[in-house]
C-alpha cells in the first residue's frame, strides 16, 4: 500500500513562492494498492494533477472517498480529466448529507452559472454511494471503515486496511473538548470557563472514543493540524486541530506514524518547517514517528517499509 | 486611477514553482480612483491578497475597512467559480460596518445574490449563508449594456460571448482615461463584432483574455476563451494604448506565458500596430492610468 499526496492545504488553494515546498493545492490523497483501482481521498485542487497522471495510464475505475463537501475537499472534481473520457467510472463515497441526496450536492458544483459542464453531461459514469457513520465496506480487497468527526456540518474519517497495513485519514476535525460542532452555525467561540452542556460532553467523548478505535494500531495516520495552539484558542469553533491534539490521539491509539496535514493557507513553508521541528523535538524519545504532508510526497507501507 | 492585479489564472488556481512569476491565483483586479474609492473586478482567489492589503492599509484607499467604515464596488464578469471563489475569504466582508455593492452578470439583483448565496450553502461553506457575513452587501443585476457612476468612476458594461453563456466586459473611465477589462471572452471565428471593438476603442489599457495559444484555440473554440492572437487583433482594431494579457490557462507555465507574450508582440508588429505595448499580467502588477 502506498500513499501519495496531491494536495495538503486547508481552506483555499494558495499559489506562490512561500508554498512551493509543501504545496498550495487543497486536500487530495491517493492510496495505491497493487493491482487495484486507485482510491482517492478528497477532491481538492490537488485532484487536477492526479487526474492528468491517471489518464496517462489509460481508463478505468476510480474510487473517491470524500471526508465532507466543504469547497477545499471537492473543488478539484470539475477539473478531473478522467471524467471527460468515455469508459471511465467514478465511484464517490461520502456521508449521507441528511437533508438532500449526495448526488444533488455534487451536481450543484457543476451547475450553471458556476461551471459550463453539468454532471450528467460528463462522459464518465459517476455513481454516488451514501455512507452512514460507523459503516464498514469493501473496495475490492481494501477494507474501509469510517467514523464521524467534530466539524461544522460533520466530516468523516476513513480507515483503509489492506494486507496487514493500514492508513487513517482524519481531516477535518476540532478536538473533542470545547465545543460540539454539528449543524448549527456558531458565530463566536464559547465563553471561557462556561462548562459544556452535559449531553454535548457525552457526545464528544463517544466521538473521540470511536476515532481512537478507528486509529488503533494504524501504520499511517493523516491528521488535520491546521492550527497552532494559539490559533486554536481564538477559533475553537472552526473545526480544526493542533499537532498536540493529533499526537494525543495517535499515542492513545498506538499509531506508528503521524502525518501533519491540512496546513493553514497563510502558513509559509518556513513556518511549517518550524512547526515540524518543534514537534519532532517533543517526540524525540517517543515511538511515534512524525512527518509532515507535502505535495508529491510518497509513503510506502509495503512490508518492512514505513 | 490606479490598477492593481491580484489574480491572473483561468479556471482553477494553479500553485507550484512553474507559476511563481505570473501567479497561480484566479482573476482579481482592483481599481482605486482619485477619491480613494475601491472598485474590485472579479473575486477569484487573488481577492484574498487584496483583502489583506486593504486591512494592512497598503493601498491608497480613503476609507478604513479595518474599522468597518469602508464601502467598495465589486464588478463580477460572470458566475463561473474562478471569478467568485475568493469571495468567502475576502477579509473585509467579515467586518461589520463595511459595505460591498456587488454588480453581477444577471437579470436581477436577486439572481446575483442567489449565485453568491449558492456558494455559502452549509454543504460547502462553514459560513452557511451570506447573512452571517459582517458586512452589508447590496446586489445589482446588470443587463447587456449599462452605464453608471460610482465615486469618480464612470462604469459601462457590455455582455460578451463566453461559450454557451456570456461574460461582462467593463469599461472604466476617470479624468478622460479609460481601462477596459475583457476576461473570458470567446469571439466567433470571424473575430469580434464592430460593436465590441467600439466598446474597447481607444482604451489606455485593455486587460484581455489570452487563455490559449492559437493551436489550442483550434480545438477549444467552443469553450469561449481567446488566444493571444485574438487579443492582438482586437487591440489593433480598437487602437488601445497598452494590451495586458490575462486569464492564463491553468496548465501554462511562466515560460509558456513568456513565449505567448512575445508572440503576441510579434503579431502586433505584423499588423502594423507595433506602437501598442503588450505585457503579461502578473500578481503584484500596478499601473497608473
Amino acid at each position: 500500500m502506498r500513499v501519495r499526496f496531491w494536495g495538503v492545504r486547508g481552506s483555499f488553494p494558495v499559489p506562490g513562492r512561500q508554498t512551493n515546498r509543501y504545496g498550495g493545492n487543497t486536500s487530495c490523497v491517493e492510496v495505491e494498492v497493487p493491482g487495484h483501482a486507485p482510491i482517492v481521498i478528497d477532491a481538492g485542487t490537488g485532484l487536477r494533477q492526479l487526474g492528468k497522471s491517471l489518464v496517462r495510464n489509460g481508463n478505468g475505475l476510480i474510487h473517491l472517498l470524500i471526508s465532507h463537501t466543504h469547497w477545499d475537499h471537492i473543488q478539484g472534481l470539475p477539473y478531473f480529466s478522467p471524467l471527460y473520457n468515455e469508459g471511465n467510472e467514478l465511484q464517490v463515497y461520502a456521508r449521507q448529507p441528511g437533508d438532500t441526496h449526495l448526488g444533488a450536492v455534487f451536481a450543484h458544483q457543476n451547475d450553471g452559472p458556476y461551471f459550463p459542464v453539468p454532471l450528467e453531461s460528463l462522459k464518465a459514469r459517476v455513481q454516488f454511494n451514501e455512507l452512514l457513520e460507523g459503516q464498514q465496506f469493501a473496495i475490492g480487497n481494501v477494507h474501509v471503515r469510517c467514523t464521524r468527526l467534530n466539524h461544522p456540518w460533520i466530516a468523516m474519517a476513513y480507515r483503509l486496511d489492506y494486507n496487514g497495513k493500514s492508513v487513517v485519514y482524519c481531516s477535518d476535525t476540532a478536538p473533542f473538548r470545547d465545543i460540539l460542532l454539528e449543524h448549527e452555525f456558531i458565530a463566536a467561540p464559547p465563553s471561557a470557563g462556561v462548562p459544556l452542556d452535559k449531553m454535548h460532553e457525552i457526545q464528544l467523548r463517544m466521538m473521540r472514543e470511536k476515532l481512537v478505535d478507528l486509529c488503533r494500531g494504524a501504520d499511517f495516520l493523516i491528521y488535520d493540524t491546521q492550527f497552532t495552539p494559539a490559533e486554536y484558542e481564538a477559533k475553537p469553533h472552526w473545526g480544526h486541530s493542533t499537532p498536540d491534539d493529533a499526537i494525543a490521539i495517535a499515542r492513545e491509539a498506538g499509531a506508528k506514524t503521524l502525518c501533519l496535514f491540512h496546513h493553514a493557507p497563510a502558513r509559509t513553508d518556513d513556518e511549517q518547517d518550524a512547526i515540524l521541528a518543534t514537534y519532532k523535538h517533543l517526540l524525540r524519545d517517543d515511538d511515534l514517528e512524525l512527518v509532515c504532508a507535502a505535495e508529491g510526497m510518497v509513503v510506502d507501507l509495503a512490508e518492512g517499509g514505513s | 486611477m490606479r490598477l492593481d492585479i491580484w489574480g491572473v489564472r483561468g479556471s482553477i488556481p494553479a500553485p507550484g514553482p512553474s507559476t511563481n512569476r505570473y501567479g497561480g491565483n484566479t482573476p482579481c483586479v482592483s481599481v482605486i480612483d482619485a477619491n480613494g474609492h475601491l472598485c474590485v473586478i472579479d473575486m477569484g482567489t487573488g481577492v484574498v491578497s487584496l483583502g489583506t492589503a486593504v486591512l494592512q492599509k497598503a493601498l491608497p484607499i480613503a476609507q478604513d475597512f479595518g474599522a468597518g467604515a469602508g464601502e467598495a464596488t465589486v464588478l463580477l464578469s460572470h458566475g463561473h467559480w474562478d471569478h467568485i471563489q475568493g469571495f468567502p475569504f475576502f477579509a473585509p466582508v467579515f467586518i461589520p460596518g463595511n459595505t460591498l455593492n456587488i454588480y453581477g452578470n444577471a437579470r436581477s439583483a436577486d439572481r446575483v445574490e442567489a449565485v453568491l448565496e449558492g456558494q455559502m450553502n452549509p454543504q460547502f461553506s462553514p459560513i452557511y449563508t451570506l447573512k452571517n457575513l459582517g458586512a452589508k452587501i447590496n446586489f445589482e443585476g446588470i443587463r447587456e449594456e449599462q452605464c453608471f457612476r460610482v465615486s469618480n468612476l464612470e462604469i459601462c458594461s457590455m455582455e460578451l460571448p463566453h461559450g454557451e453563456t456570456t461574460a461582462l466586459a467593463f469599461q472604466i473611465k476617470e479624468q478622460g482615461k479609460t481601462l477596459v477589462y475583457a476576461s473570458d471572452v470567446g469571439y466567433p471565428s470571424g473575430g469580434a463584432s464592430n460593436a465590441i471593438i467600439e466598446f474597447y476603442q481607444g482604451a489606455e489599457v485593455l486587460i484581455h483574455d489570452a487563455t490559449y495559444t492559437p493551436e489550442e484555440q483550434e480545438e477549444r473554440r467552443y469553450r469561449g476563451l481567446s488566444s493571444y492572437l485574438e487579443a492582438a487583433a482586437v487591440a489593433h482594431r480598437a487602437q488601445v494604448g497598452k494590451l495586458v494579457l490575462f486569464h492564463y490557462d491553468q496548465d501554462h507555465s511562466d515560460d509558456i506565458v513568456d513565449e505567448n507574450v512575445r508572440k503576441c508582440g510579434q503579431e502586433l508588429e505584423r499588423l502594423g500596430a507595433g506602437q501598442i505595448e503588450v505585457v503579461g499580467a502578473f500578481e503584484g502588477m500596478t499601473l497608473e492610468i
